[in-house]
């Protein structure tokens, strides 16, 4: 295991190696069933080895999401940039795509002979059942972590009733949204 | 170069750099092109790939990988991958190495206290989005709840969870 022992303080980010940055990930991107990788990133990254902390986490998952590219892969750049710059992002991504890349080119040869078996698709229903679990788990911390500040919590239901209820697309709610949440937090104080 | 191989480029690299929001935006347009425009797959053939790619772990854009994989196998697979990610991550390193450096700042601060309440709204409207999109049933919903404790509650390893899940399910198969 690559679990980083030293005491990471706010001003002293922690030297990762990049073999640990591309294991990491490597380990992530094989469980990453039903859309829960930026779940495991956060407990490897946050919560388990102390890369960084909520905030930064939380906010390069947002942009993540917003820029272009897959939600996954822009999550390993950004860990792997904020550790270890270019070349940290580049060890980043090949450690959450190589394996994925794998999984699916076999899932896609075995597919002709699985898919007839109803046990396929009801197997892998629950596995990425399971992976949505994680989801709800990391959004239930990083909720636990807001502000308490009514204004915090108006934001977060708005973005989840227009993008999760009223399916809008993330990007424009986002660009309207986030704008106005910065601005408020900006004022405060 | 092949033809085929550089035209798996000129489809992917341009929606890898507009896949704003992430990979579900563009599928419509790789279904198109790849079946409409280019004759490479049949509907079907598509929809099988996409339910393989929706399935297996990480981003679904990986459909490019199993695209490029049908046409000119695993030199496809590979051209597509880069295709597909070497655009958008190049737009993403370059945009967030000054987001990076701005750390302690105070503008940097107020940004991540208003992006965190939007996140949130964002990762369980992403949640429920996944459950919607694969028909959840009353165990799909329950195997969410029990994981979710389990992840939140304890440190046990993921891939042990992800087992037992995989194990119940083959008994509530035979059952």
């Amino acid at each position: 295991m690559s679990t980083i022992e030293e005491s990471a303080t706010a001003s002293a980010t922690p030297k990762v190696s990049l073999r640990d940055i591309f294991t990491t990930f490597v380990r992530i991107s094989v469980m990453s069933f039903g859309g829960s990788t930026a779940a495991w990133t956060y407990r490897a990254v946050v919560e388990d080895r102390k890369w960084m902390d909520n905030d930064a986490f939380v906010a390069g998952m947002t942009l993540s999401q917003v820029m272009p590219g897959a939600n996954p892969v822009n999550v390993s750049l950004y860990v792997g940039q904020r550790l270890r710059g270019t070349i940290g992002a580049l060890v980043g991504a090949l450690g959450m795509i190589t394996p994925a890349f794998a999984v699916v080119l076999v899932l896609a040869i075995l597919y002709t002979g699985l898919s007839g078996y109803p046990l396929t698709h009801f197997l892998l229903l629950g596995i990425a059942a399971a992976g949505v679990g994680a989801t709800f788990s990391m959004g239930a911390k990083v909720a636990a972590r807001i502000e308490r500040k009514l204004i915090r919590y108006v934001f977060a239901i708005i973005a989840f009733v227009a993008v999760g209820v009223l399916h809008w697309p993330t990007v424009p709610v986002v660009l309207v949204l986030v704008p106005l949440s910065i601005l408020c937090a900006a004022m405060e104080k | 170069m092949d033809n085929i191989l550089l035209r798996l480029i000129l489809l992917f690299a341009p929606l890898s750099a507009l896949s704003f929001g992430g990979g579900q935006t563009i599928i419509a347009d790789i279904q198109h092109q790849s079946v409409s425009t280019y004759h490479w797959l049949s509907g079907q053939e598509f929809a099988d790939l996409f339910a393989i790619s929706r399935v297996s772990p990480g981003p679904t854009t990986l459909i490019s990988t199993l695209i490029g994989w049908h046409l000119e196998g695993i030199v496809g697979a590979i051209i597509a991958t880069l295709a597909m990610y070497i655009p958008s991550s190049t737009i993403f390193v370059t945009v967030t190495l000054f987001w990076h450096k701005s750390e302690g700042t105070r503008w940097r601060r107020a940004i991540e206290r208003g992006l965190a309440p939007v996140a949130v709204g964002l990762i369980f409207a992403g949640a429920v989005a996944v459950m919607e999109s694969m028909h959840a049933t009353a165990l799909a919903w329950i195997t969410t709840a029990i994981s979710a404790c389990v992840v939140n509650f304890t440190k046990l390893n993921p891939y042990i969870l992800m087992s037992a899940v995989a194990l119940v399910y083959v008994a509530a198969f035979y059952a």
